[in-house]
């Protein structure tokens, strides 16, 4: 148990977090008068009344970057270790490492060029006056 | 480990170097020259003969890289020995043949913007089954299938263009994911019981009496999973059929040959690494009696081919049909690797350099005519024989030869096998194969029937290839005929690459 | 029963009834939150085995990257609202008969083998004991896991970008 003090540590704060969410709510739930009315339950978003359904369908740019982030969540996460030791593997270590790193560069090089990194934006045409006037005639 | 030594082991990995270098390359190319994908291939094939030239150089080099500190032995994470360098040649000369045919497909070139990553991931599976070949580590075992299984995943769907295709990609990618996570169970486990994933050291560690056969027998039956996946034998071949049929033909032809080479150097340096306890002067090898693999191999083996068999009399689609063919192809060879032999061993190799010419060669032909029927139906191929009689012929050869008749040179690699056979008295699974081929010849010859026999409905289209594809064509259709003649070449380079390092 | 217990029994818990969880309700999206309760329960029995660096990596890429990217995949669906997800069970028989079979196997050998094991002292973190094995015998597998993130990356972005025509 010794070796697990920090971890020992980090446990109670969850488990002290988790028991101070639980009160908080049950103890509302308890003291807070309940009555509900049909402006009350409406979905809260920022005052406004709610439009359609929450669940829409995301762009498919969203999947794309979490795909991205997640390799290169790996990436940092093999790289962890290596950046704690590699001095003491001199050269060679400094190498092994900097192979890998270009190695996702490159893959890094490719996102960007292929322009998955780009958020398709809207291209607004912004109503030119002329053209307005020579449509009214 | 010191610096010296992987210095040292990087001498024995040059065509795998080789073969990430060119990936690279293709990559930069083709972020450099963004707009024109004209080179793309020229480097691809480039980058492929260089390799060529490493793996032609490797031959005869034996020997251990990237040893661990724990291992005791020097033995190490990667084998180079002759029979690796076998599968790597089988692989690569099945690359090019898949560049050149992907230079015609008509599916790949309606993706030319994507040209670039076809070819970045078809060197990703060359890398990950030059090592899949060689490797004697479960890690490097299990991230080299990773790295074949990553690229097929998406190269099976890589056109789009129908439905079919993203289809063919998502069972691949379950499939294949279900499959490799009860390896890695199997591997899991085995590594509990050892503490090991050297196949070596696990060799010598699995003599012990204190080993539970329980768990080492459960183990690997998953890991046996994980292999027969990627060989599609029996029980794990239900992904075969709809990949095949779904993915670009230039795909399911390297999948059917190269991927599968890979699937069979890695289970045989698997079996005869981990449980060989030595070989035998006759060739024979000693196994480890604590798991009877014999019994497994034949089971699959029967299983495979008469499953495949069967199935493929009632395909008609080609590619189906052709799908279901190699799953009996795997049959056939399990065969070869049940007899436990240098004998057998050099049947496999024979029989693999066979089948990669005439199963490569009868997709070609395929994806001609179905770049100009637009189909692949054999209902649609009525009267071909007759209108675009090279194609017909061509077809006919490579189809004889899969059969297994003379004068072909199909009936050398079974010949082989099945002498392998009798020679270890297993006469009654020569049998059982022997009819199997016997079955096989009626969906091959339905082909030829409905090409010749049967009469159009409509007149059927005129084929005529060009130039550059009947070369292609006849680079293939002169080695089966010719093979199937004289046949020494290959047979001695089989002998002489049947020396597996290690017991 | 130690306090070392009674947390691993509650991690255990967390695992085995968010897992429960998952496979049980109908609600995809629940089905998602319910996972992240799972790799939450992974993550506190690495700690207990003392692996501390692959309990933060297990928080990092499962619950920071791979959940995320499966409630994109929920959430990418098309017409989510309308198409009923189908979540129910086929084949209860033949499946728990499988399922059956496969746990009794594991269980049993679970219990009955003698597991190779090595008397050591436990490492203050693994983090440099990891570090060290990749850049010196396990190099090749460094170098190599670095190819295939790149085929990884390389294969998932050409699949999922939409194609020029059809935008």
């Amino acid at each position: 148990m010794l070796m697990l003090t920090e971890f020992g540590k980090v446990f109670i704060f969850i488990l002290l977090g988790a028991i101070f969410v639980t009160i908080a709510i049950i103890a509302a739930k308890l003291v807070s008068p309940n009555r509900p009315t049909h402006e009350k339950l409406l979905t809260y978003e920022c005052g406004e009344n709610p439009v359609g359904s929450p669940w829409v369908k995301f762009n498919i740019r969203f999947y794309v970057v979490a795909l991205i982030f997640l390799i290169f969540d790996v990436e940092v996460v093999l790289l962890f270790p290596w950046a704690l030791v590699y001095k003491g593997f001199g050269i060679f270590g400094f190498l092994t490492g900097i192979i890998f790193l270009v190695i996702l560069g490159l893959g890094m090089a490719y996102e960007w060029r292929k322009g998955d990194l780009e958020w398709a934006r809207p291209h607004p045409i912004p109503p030119e006056l002329d053209k307005v006037l020579s449509k009214k005639e | 480990m010191d610096v010296s030594n992987i210095i040292e082991s990087l001498k024995l990995i040059k065509p795998e170097i080789a073969v990430s270098a060119s990936l690279i390359l293709v990559l930069i190319f083709d972020l450099i020259f963004h707009k024109d994908k004209k080179l793309i291939p020229y480097v691809a094939l480039l980058g492929l003969f260089a390799t060529g030239y490493f793996v032609i150089h490797q031959f005869g080099t034996t020997g251990f890289g990237f040893a661990t500190k724990s291992t005791f032995k020097a033995f190490g994470m990667v084998t180079v020995d002759s029979f690796g360098t076998f599968f790597k040649l089988l692989i690569l000369i099945s690359a090019v043949l898949v560049l050149f045919f992907s230079s015609f497909s008509d599916e790949i070139k309606k993706t030319t913007d994507r040209l670039g990553e076809y070819y970045v991931l078809i060197f990703g599976m060359i890398l990950g089954m030059f090592l899949m070949v060689s490797a004697t580590d479960f890690l490097l075992i299990y991230l080299s299938m990773e790295l074949l299984s990553l690229s097929s995943y998406v190269l099976a769907g890589f056109t789009k263009l129908r439905d079919r295709n993203s289809e063919a990609s998502l069972k691949y990618v379950i499939y294949g994911s279900v499959s490799s996570g009860l390896m890695l169970f199997g591997i899991s486990i085995i590594y509990g019981l050892t503490g090991s994933t050297n196949l070596y050291v696990i060799n010598s560690l699995i003599q012990s009496p204190q080993i539970n056969v329980l768990a080492l027998s459960f183990a690997l039956i998953l890991v046996m999973a994980g292999m027969g996946f990627k060989i599609s034998a029996a029980p794990f071949h239900f992904w075969t059929p709809d990949v095949y049929e779904g993915s670009p033909i230039t795909i399911t032809a390297f999948l059917s040959v190269a991927s599968k080479a890979a699937g069979f150097g890695l289970l045989i340096r698997f079996i005869k690494t981990g449980f060989a306890a030595m070989t035998l002067n006759n060739g024979y090898w000693m196994l480890n009696p604590i798991f009877d693999w014999k019994l497994i191999i034949v089971i699959l083996a029967i299983l495979t081919m008469t499953l495949g068999n069967f199935s493929a009399l009632w395909q008609n689609n080609l590619k189906r049909m052709l799908a279901y063919s190699s799953i009996a192809h795997a049959g056939y060879l399990l065969l070869g690797l049940a007899v436990f032999s240098n004998q057998g061993i050099a049947a496999i190799l024979i029989y693999f350099f066979v089948y990669m010419l005439m199963n490569l060669g009868a997709f070609l032909i395929v994806m001609l005519i179905a770049d100009k029927l637009g189909s692949e139906d054999v209902d649609d191929y009525d009267g071909l024989g007759y209108t675009s009689p090279f194609l017909g012929i061509s077809l006919a050869v490579f189809l004889v030869s899969l059969t297994g008749l003379p004068p072909t040179a199909g009936f050398i690699g079974k010949l082989y096998i099945f002498s392998a056979l009798i020679d270890a008295k297993m006469f009654v699974v020569a049998v059982i194969g022997v009819l199997n081929s016997v079955v096989s010849l009626y969906y091959y010859i339905r082909v030829l029937k409905h090409m010749y026999l049967v009469k159009p409905k409509i007149q059927p289209v005129e084929i005529i290839p060009g130039l550059s594809q009947k070369f292609l064509v006849l680079l293939l259709v002169v080695p089966v005929l010719f093979f199937g003649i004289y046949f020494s070449p290959i047979v001695e380079l089989a002998k002489n690459c049947v020396v597996l390092l290690g017991f | 029963m130690t306090l070392y217990d009674i947390i691993f029994y509650l991690f255990a818990l967390i695992t085995i009834g968010s897992a429960m969880l998952v496979v049980t309700t109908k609600n995809i999206v629940h089905a998602a939150f319910a996972l992240l309760l799972t790799f939450f329960g992974v993550a506190g029995i690495y700690v207990l085995l003392a692996a501390d660096f692959l309990a933060i990596v297990q928080i990092m890429v499962y619950v920071g990257g791979i959940l995320v990217l499966i409630i994109f995949g929920v959430m990418l669906t098309n017409k989510i609202t309308s198409v009923e997800i189908k979540t129910g069970t086929l084949n209860v028989l033949t499946a728990s008969i499988v399922i059956g079979v496969f746990m009794g196997l594991v269980v049993s050998i679970m219990v009955w083998t003698g597991w190779y094991s090595m008397p050591a002292p436990i490492p203050a973190t693994t983090a440099y004991g990891l570090g060290e094995t990749l850049i010196s015998d396990y190099a090749l597998i460094f170098e190599l896991l670095a190819m295939l993130l790149l085929i990884a990356l390389v294969g998932a972005a050409s699949i999922a970008r939409r194609e020029k025509e059809s935008l």
